[in-house]
């Protein structure tokens, strides 16, 4: 192996021994890392293949397994959203006068143009629904506790950021449901405490129009995204220091090597990608024809997620008391590491799940409820 | 230079002359057009400085004759006064002026009034010596006379129902004519929802079809001639078919199905009811009628059909601007189908029921095709998800065989 930087002789060398002595490829390599596609740190040093080699022999704890799967597909399906998300930008205009157009061109008139839109909007689904299962798994199973509160707070912030993402990606399309669903939702938004007239300045006024549009574009393609890869690098470089989580039966937590744990990313990203595109042919989302602020259609909810507020928000007599709910519950998601730190009995453990449970069961029936609630 | 500011100067100046001596805003005119008459006659001053009549030069003398510069009751009802002019004479009165062509044309208003009403039911009723029968001031007011433009006249399209009502509208008061139920009648009308609901003050009102100075109802044979008017291509239809050549009295006119002062909203489905009115018994008519809503019908529905599958379209969202305009074609087809029923032709009516099933049935067709060809991308999935198993397969055996090198 010729050592990076020598001159060698001319002949039998490929292209990437070439390469390796003009650029350090092992240092692109380790880029990588840092956003978890290779669990350890690499050997800069060392020339590429040398690396590879390594990285492929390398012991892992068995990372595409059992619940653990959820965290490896918020991160894929991220992935394949912002591929999806890129193509959808070049014909995408932000206004209002042609949003629903351009929307409608990328899905009528381009070739396969339907796939990528049907694509994203059920990779934003099943984003959501990863999140969202990720986080209740970690609940469950008390990940939340030292060493782990900065994981925990990274899963709270990522779910935020990926339902703040579908809050303002629904709004792009600017189709008549889809624009109501954000106004409606909005209201909920507007009625927290201190923090809703501050995001209502912030998001360009309470009435979704041009100004809301281009912010919630920016958002959903710019600041949302950088974020959600922030929390990622986050959350991968705490697991490098607290290792992974160890609930299984001890068979499930002997190691591999990472070339299997490879193959099998790979095969769960087919899967994926095999579901997706099932739902976006089988079920494709309607369009409902362009928005216009003047005219409601009936039948309009928030979108799921915001259902319980919703109807707290309609039915309490006191509107900025759903706004509070929304905000204690957040903030105390947030601080649970710090509230339930001690000793784990096993009594206290069941304690915490049935109360966590019970705070879920509330939650839902307040979904249901909104979801049938008639808007007085 | 010096000239350009010296014009300026003046320019000026003359313009701030005239905004000072140029007449005042609103039609209050310097000097009372009442005159003194107001001093005793308070109440009528204060209608008539209020009147269209007030700030043109016409004065309580102009109707009433006397002196209005004197306050003595004796002197100003003294030479050439008439005091309360005869209901008779009113409508000669106000054609002293009216009828006078010289004096109206400053206004452009027309000056055959007097000579439409004396053609009038009321003129010609007035003429043999009935003095119950509508003057000029039962329809305008005596002192505040207003112009039909102003909201407040009782000759403003809105109001001119309750006018004619007045007398033609009901069984009370004491000046009614003729125990009537027309005013409610009217009220009930589709017509009597355009103007009050919708603000609609082309809608027709009493004189729309009466006539307004040269009021009387149409005659036998006429009715056609008035609502064609408005409706004219029902009335064209009309007029090439079997009911307008019918012979003598009983030929139907256009209130023989849709009623004359209860007019109410032309409904497709009483194409097939309506013929009983006058032929019953007749089976052939009855079934030629019954033959028309059913031509209607059908091409509506082919119609709504096919909009309804235009609708699908778009939600996917496939190409439909032309379909768009297919629909609308189709639309207009059945619009033109319901005027040309007036016809009683049953093949005047399918030229355009025809033409509107066959553009629905081409669109439906059109569509389907288009949705079927979207069902075709299932069958791609299955092969789709043939080559996934197969990866999927391949991928578990490499890793396996990672696992047994290990």
């Amino acid at each position: 192996m010729n050592e990076p930087g020598r001159q060698g002789p001319p002949a039998r060398q490929s292209w990437v021994d070439w390469l390796e002595r003009r650029v350090n490829l092992s240092e692109i390599f380790s880029f990588i890392t840092h956003f978890g596609l290779v669990y350890t740190p690499v050997d800069t040093q060392k020339p590429v293949r040398e690396v590879l080699r390594d990285v492929a022999a390398e012991s892992v704890p068995r990372y595409a397994h059992g619940a653990r799967v959820l965290g490896l597909l918020a991160a894929i399906l991220f992935g394949l959203q912002i591929v999806t998300g890129v193509l959808l930008a070049y014909y995408y205009r932000p206004t209002p006068e042609a949003a629903f157009e351009s929307t409608r061109t990328i899905v009528r008139d381009l070739p396969g143009g339907w796939f990528i839109h049907q694509m994203h909007a059920w990779g934003s689904w099943l984003l959501v629904a990863v999140i969202v299962l990720r986080l209740l798994r970690l609940f469950w199973d008390g990940l939340y506790r030292a060493p782990r509160e900065v994981l925990w707070w990274c899963a709270v912030a990522m779910t935020w950021v990926v339902l703040q993402s579908d809050f303002t990606g629904r709004l792009l399309t600017w189709d008549s449901h889809t624009y109501w669903s954000t106004v409606r939702g909005l209201e909920v938004v507007w009625a927290i405490p201190l923090a809703g007239p501050v995001l209502a300045f912030l998001l360009g006024g309470r009435t979704v129009n041009e100004d809301v549009l281009i912010r919630f574009y920016v958002l959903h393609l710019m600041v949302l995204p950088a974020f959600y890869a922030g929390f990622l690098y986050f959350t991968f470089a705490t697991l490098r220091r607290v290792g992974l989580s160890q609930t299984g039966p001890a068979r499930d937590e002997r190691t591999i090597h990472y070339r299997e744990h490879l193959y099998s990313m790979t095969m769960l990203t087919v899967g994926l990608f095999a579901i997706l595109v099932t739902l976006a042919t089988l079920l494709p989302l309607r369009f409902h024809g362009a928005a216009d602020p003047y005219v409601t259609p009936g039948g309009v909810r928030p979108p799921w997620y915001m259902l319980a507020t919703y109807v707290l928000l309609q039915r309490l007599p006191l509107p900025w008391l759903s706004g509070f709910v929304l905000l204690v519950a957040s903030v105390a998601v947030l601080l649970l590491p710090l509230w339930l730190h001690g000793d784990e009995t096993r009594e206290r453990r069941l304690r915490i799940r049935l109360a966590g449970a019970g705070v879920l069961l509330v939650w839902l029936v307040l979904s249901v409820l909104g979801a049938l609630l008639e808007r007085r | 230079m010096k000239t350009t500011l010296a014009f300026l100067l003046f320019a000026a100046a003359a313009t701030a002359a005239h905004a000072q001596t140029g007449t005042p805003a609103g039609p209050a005119p310097v000097t009372a057009a009442s005159g003194r008459c107001g001093v005793c006659h308070p109440a009528e001053r204060v209608q008539f400085e209020r009147s269209r009549h007030a700030p043109e030069g016409v004065r309580c003398v102009s109707c009433h004759g006397g002196d209005d510069r004197s306050l003595d009751a004796g002197a100003a009802h003294g030479a050439r006064f008439r005091g309360r002019p005869a209901r008779q004479d009113i409508p000669r009165l106000c054609a002293t002026c009216h009828a006078d062509e010289a004096q109206m044309r400053p206004y452009n208003l027309p000056v055959d009034q007097y000579a439409l009403y004396q053609t009038s039911g009321h003129g010609q009723r007035l003429a043999r010596g009935d003095r119950q029968v509508a003057v000029c001031s039962d329809c305008h007011g005596a002192h505040e006379i207003l112009t039909s433009r102003d909201p407040a006249s009782s000759v403003y399209p809105l109001n001119i129902p309750q006018t004619c009502g007045r007398c033609h509208g009901g069984p009370a008061g004491p000046g009614a004519r003729r125990r009537s139920d027309v005013l409610k009648l009217y009220r009930s009308s589709v017509h009597a929802r355009a103007l009050f609901e919708q603000g609609n003050l082309r809608s027709p009102t009493c004189v729309s079809c009466h006539g307004v100075h040269g009021a009387s109802p149409p005659n036998i044979g006429d009715i056609d001639k008035v609502c064609g008017q408005c409706h004219t291509a029902d009335r064209r239809y009309y007029t090439s078919g079997g009911h307008a050549v019918a012979r003598g009295g009983n030929r139907p006119e256009c209130a023989a199905c849709h009623e004359a002062h209860g007019v109410q909203a032309a409904r497709p489905e009483r194409l097939a009811s309506s013929c009983v009115l006058c032929h019953e018994g007749d089976a052939r008519r009855l079934d030629l009628g019954r033959r028309l809503w059913t031509d209607y019908r059908t091409a509506a529905d082919e119609v709504d059909k096919a909009a309804a599958l235009v609708a699908k379209a778009d939600a996917i969202p496939i190409q439909t601007e032309d379909y768009h305009a297919r629909i609308e074609e189709a639309r207009t087809y059945l619009r033109e189908a319901l005027p040309a029923a007036h016809s009683v032709q049953p093949e005047v009516v399918a030229s355009f029921t025809t033409r509107a099933r066959a553009v629905g049935q081409e669109v439906q067709k059109e569509i389907q095709g288009k949705l079927a060809n979207l069902r075709q991308h299932r069958y791609v999935l299955v092969a789709f998800w043939f080559y996934v198993l197969l990866t999927l397969f391949v991928l578990k055996r490499f890793r396996d065989q990672a696992a047994r090198n290990r």
